[in-house]
């Protein structure tokens, strides 16, 4: 390792003598193909250019040619194409090339750099190299340095192999417009520019519809906190008005007054009294705020839920099931604690001092002073301790997540992991987690055990102060002994507020993460939603109409690729292509799981995205590559889309989709529980069971992504053949590998890399002798083999 | 009894001895096969770029279809090997950060401006799942442009950039 050497110490001098900030300055957001060019290239320029010769084009690269950071430039005039190497300051290498030279502009996209490539009849040269961030400024600008070189060479335009295209609309807007920040992948907002409240008045916002309860609740832990600083005060009585005396008056030999134990008792009795009262009422404020804070996270967490069902696809596809599921369930624990509880123990704690600060004050001014004097110490101590004390818990916490993680995992993939007999794997990966658990929380009770001894040292620097300063004053007759008890008993009482406000910036961080955790559930607008002004499509057609349809799921690789067409109403379409030639992509674009990243799909004419979301999805019925069973019954999962389903209607349903005769060959017929995601069902019974699904909501767009992929060929001609009945009037797309499954489509739509290869009907394309001719050419052929 | 197939067997290496890399006039790279066919362009590829970076590097034609594997490229002649690691650089970017200036942001969409190996850099994230943490405090970050960056062991970073960073990881 180059660094192995230094020690991290020496990194950090090092890197402190070298500066604290770079000198790099932010790149613009904004792309322009004719950049300003700097005044010493500008003069450059005049040595080369002829007279009369404008630059049409100048862009700047982020990139030089040895790989590191810099500005190098292209330029283009109606003449020539300049690339200026500023490598070689001070006299940066120029290539300069004239236009009528160039047969070629070459954009070569590699691993997290591009390079410009121009190629004539004798050779090549590369122009340029800039990172992925400056692509689309290139994109841009090489069609038009082929405008250019078009002019110059009008002959050969049409035959040249230029204006291949660069630009790549597919991409979806990653940056912010207003503020140039990035905008999360699932998202279409600038989370920053959002109108958002703090997060601490967010949370409370979620405690003020209990104000009812809330605020009583509070009144009463200040009561109780009064009455909690009252039995100090009548032990000092006790002993400076009635015990001392009383000693006073026998080590006197005289008689102690005959009254004194009536006093006695009487204090006692109110000490009983206070305590008692306390309890009580402590017992009380338990409990209502306990029902507060479980509103709140009853509120709080069904909201989450809610919104999450609402977010898109994208959002799930980010983040791992394990890390969302412990959102749900702990972080909306940890707001409750915090809202229903921190909140109301800070004002009760601060009370309390002031509180008892008030008294010691009145009773002896100096002291109080001296009392506080390690106050500071503590609070110091308390933050520090529970800074330390909050990176270890986050740590801890993403151990914790871990688990989930690996459980989430291996769980539901548990018979691939038997298959591969990898027990021990998983078990090892597991238990090397828990031993990181383990090891987190060891370090935790390690900071903790170091808190305790250090804290009661610092509480017992402030009794030792008591019984010196308190001790001498009571020695020059400035304090009685009842005083100082009471001085002692708050010592030891202040502790436990101060503590707690000292360690309630770490309750603060700590709610602050959760909070930023399910609030980003919360704020997270669905990238795919119903527009405001969406309307309802009540009865749809089923026209479906592909306007120039450009879709990519990570912005770096487009799926769909510009893709037009139309289908008729009640129209069957066959979508063929090879395995990741974007079928499902495609039709995951009806349904709007996605939406795409450029051009439209209309339905019956209108904008799909104008259509309201129920209204769309109601009326399109899908069934999944990977069919998705939920646990419960078959007739529960037939009757998913449409939940005041009939008994005959279900069966009707599964009957359409051939799933009758299999299911009441089950004992427990229709009332078969599938088991988790349909594990109790065959392949081939759980597609059918999706199909009944799909059939039941009687949809007026019907959706087969391998539909009938493992069900036998016969079983697959029945269900062929009712769905042919079915789908009269209906807009099918079905996906299939297997041809056969498509002989009742209408016309034939051959994907390849996302884009339309052939489209038309089976006859028209066998004719046309093309890619999917040659399929169903290998595949009759694969079927005479078998039939032989 | 028919031997079973070894599995080994189906990854067809080239002798490394035989082939030989140079560049064509269009400063494409060309390679000569041991079976006597030239081929340009060639497009290296690394089968493994994180982990093992000049093992097992894929050849391709113009039309990407694999012309074979090269196992180690130290095992080529000296000039080939340069060439070809010549090449992988180009087509391989991922500068190094050896400092994190500032990191703003939340939910994991973030701004950071660092050092790299190939000097100072602005990038942008748009998820916390574009950086990978691996064994060994070996950090990858891809930007939202899709640049990539690495940190080689980020234990060895100075303490700000540490700090910075594991509120990320
Ligand atoms: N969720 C996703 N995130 C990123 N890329 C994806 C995602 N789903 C699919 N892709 C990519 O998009 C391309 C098209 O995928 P798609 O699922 O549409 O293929 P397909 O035609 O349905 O293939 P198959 O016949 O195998 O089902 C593939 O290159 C695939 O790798
Ligand atoms: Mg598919």
């Amino acid at each position: 390792m180059h660094s192995g050497g230094f020690s991290r110490r020496d990194m950090h001098r090092m890197a402190r003598s070298t500066g604290r900030r770079s000198n790099a300055r932010r790149p613009d957001a904004e792309m322009t193909i004719l950049e300003e060019v700097p005044a010493a290239l500008q003069r450059q320029l005049e040595s080369v250019l002829e007279e009369k010769e404008d630059i049409k084009i100048a862009i700047s690269t982020d990139l030089q040619f040895d790989g590191s950071y810099g500005k190098d430039w292209v330029l283009a005039t109606e003449k020539r194409l300049l690339a200026f190497n500023q490598n070689g300051v001070p006299a940066p290498e120029v290539q300069n090339i004239a236009l009528e030279a160039i047969d070629e502009i070459e954009i070569r996209e590699l691993y997290g750099n591009n390079f410009m490539k121009v190629r004539t009849s004798e050779g090549a040269v590369e122009v340029a190299r800039y990172s992925k961030r400056l692509a689309p400024k290139f994109a841009e600008a090489t069609p038009e340095i082929e405008t250019l070189i078009d002019k110059v060479k009008p002959e050969d335009a049409e035959k040249s192999k230029r204006h291949r295209k660069f630009v790549d609309p597919g991409k979806k807007k990653i940056r912010c417009e207003t503020c140039g920040r990035p905008i999360p992948r699932w998202s279409d907002v600038c989370p920053n520019c959002v109108e958002k409240g703090k997060l601490l008045v967010r949370l409370l916002k979620y405690a003020i519809p209990f104000w009812k309860v809330s605020v009583p609740a509070l009144l009463i832990m200040l009561v109780i906190r009064l009455v909690g600083v009252y039995p100090p005060i009548l032990s000092k009585n006790l002993v400076d008005d009635i015990l001392v005396p009383a000693t006073m008056a026998m080590t006197g030999g005289q008689p102690v007054d005959p009254g004194a134990f009536g006093q006695l008792l009487t204090i006692v009795f109110m000490m009983v009294g206070a305590h008692v009262f306390t309890a009580v009422f402590s017992a009380v404020r338990g409990y209502m705020m306990t029902w507060v804070g479980q509103r709140i996270t009853l509120t709080l967490r069904n909201d989450a839920f809610q919104h999450m069902s609402v977010l898109s696809l994208d959002f799930y596809q980010q983040r791992e099931t394990g890390n969302l599921m412990s959102r749900i369930t702990q972080d909306v624990g940890r707001l409750r604690d915090f809202i229903a509880e921190g909140l109301q123990d800070i004002i009760g704690d601060s009370m309390a001092l002031v509180y008892m600060c008030i008294i010691m004050f009145v009773i002896n001014w100096q002291l109080a002073l001296w009392v506080l004097l390690p106050i500071p110490l503590i609070v110091l101590f308390s933050f520090y301790f529970g800074h330390k004390m909050h990176k270890v818990f986050h740590v801890l916490w993403r151990r914790y997540a871990g688990i989930s993680t690996i459980l989430a995992s291996t769980i539901p993939g548990i018979r691939v992991v038997k298959a591969f007999t990898r027990e021990k794997y998983e078990v090892d990966r597991f238990e090397e987690q828990t031993h990181q658990v383990f090891e987190g929380e060891m370090n935790a009770a390690k900071l903790w055990t170091l808190y305790q001894p250090i804290m009661t040292f610092l509480t017992y620097i402030g009794t030792v102060l008591i019984w010196l300063v308190g001790g001498r004053q009571i020695l020059n007759g400035e304090l009685t002994l009842g005083e100082i008890m009471l001085f002692m008993t708050y010592m030891t009482q202040f502790l436990q507020p101060v503590r707690t406000l000292a360690q309630m910036n770490r309750r603060f961080l700590r709610a602050a993460t959760s909070a930023e955790r399910v609030f980003e559930i919360l704020d997270t607008p669905p990238s795919v939603a119903s527009r405001k002004d969406a309307v309802d499509l009540p009865n749809m057609r089923g026209q479906v109409e592909f306007r120039d349809v450009f879709f990519s799921y990570d912005n770096e690789k487009n799926a769909i690729n510009g893709i037009s067409f139309t289908t008729k109403p009640g129209e069957m379409i066959g979508l063929v292509g090879h395995s990741g030639a974007g079928k499902s992509t495609l039709i995951n674009l009806v349904t709007r799981f996605y939406d795409p990243n450029e051009g439209d799909i209309l339905i019956d004419g209108h904008d799909s995205r104008d259509i309201e979301l129920r209204s769309l999805r109601g009326q399109i019925g899908v069934v999944l590559q990977e069919p998705f069973l939920f646990e419960g019954t078959v007739a529960d999962n037939i009757g998913y889309g449409k939940p005041d389903a009939t008994r005959q209607e279900i069966i009707a349903a599964a009957k359409a989709a051939n799933a009758h005769d299999f299911i009441i060959k089950f004992p427990d017929g229709y009332d078969t529980t599938v088991g988790e995601r349909g594990a109790r069902v065959s392949g081939g019974e759980r597609q059918r069971i999706s199909i009944a699904r799909a059939i039941l909501k009687n949809p007026r767009i019907l959706i087969l992504d391998e539909a009938t992929s493992s069900v036998d060929t016969e079983t697959e001609s029945r269900i062929q053949e009712a769905l042919g009945r079915l789908i009269q009037g209906r807009t099918v797309f079905a996906i299939a590998h297997r041809l056969s499954t498509l002989k009742h489509a209408n016309r034939l739509v051959v994907l390849k890399e996302g884009t339309i290869d052939e489209i038309g009907t089976h006859e028209e394309l066998i004719a046309k002798g093309g890619t999917y001719a040659n399929l169903c050419e290998k595949q009759t052929e694969l079927s005479k083999i078998r039939a032989w | 009894m028919k031997q079973p197939i070894r599995i080994e067997d189906e990854a067809q290496f080239l002798d490394p001895k035989l082939v030989k890399i140079s560049h064509n006039q269009f400063a494409e790279l060309q390679a000569e096969l041991p079976d006597g066919s030239v081929h340009a362009p060639v497009e290296p590829v690394r089968t493994f770029p994180l982990t093992q970076p000049d093992q097992y590097i894929s050849l391709l034609d113009a039309q990407k279809n694999e012309l074979g594997l090269i196992e180690d490229i130290n095992q080529l002649e000296r000039a080939d090997r340069t060439l070809l690691a010549e090449e992988l650089k180009k087509c391989y970017f991922m500068p190094k950060i050896t400092r994190i200036y500032s990191l703003e942001g939340q939910f994991g969409v973030t701004q950071w401006e660092a050092e790299t190996d190939s000097g100072s850099v602005f990038f942008d994230l748009r998820s916390r799942n574009d950086i990978t943490s691996l064994s060994g405090g070996r950090v990858l970050i891809k930007d939202i442009d899709g640049n990539r960056y690495e940190i080689v062991n980020y234990h060895q970073l100075d303490p700000k950039s540490i700090a910075l960073l594991e509120t990320q990881i």
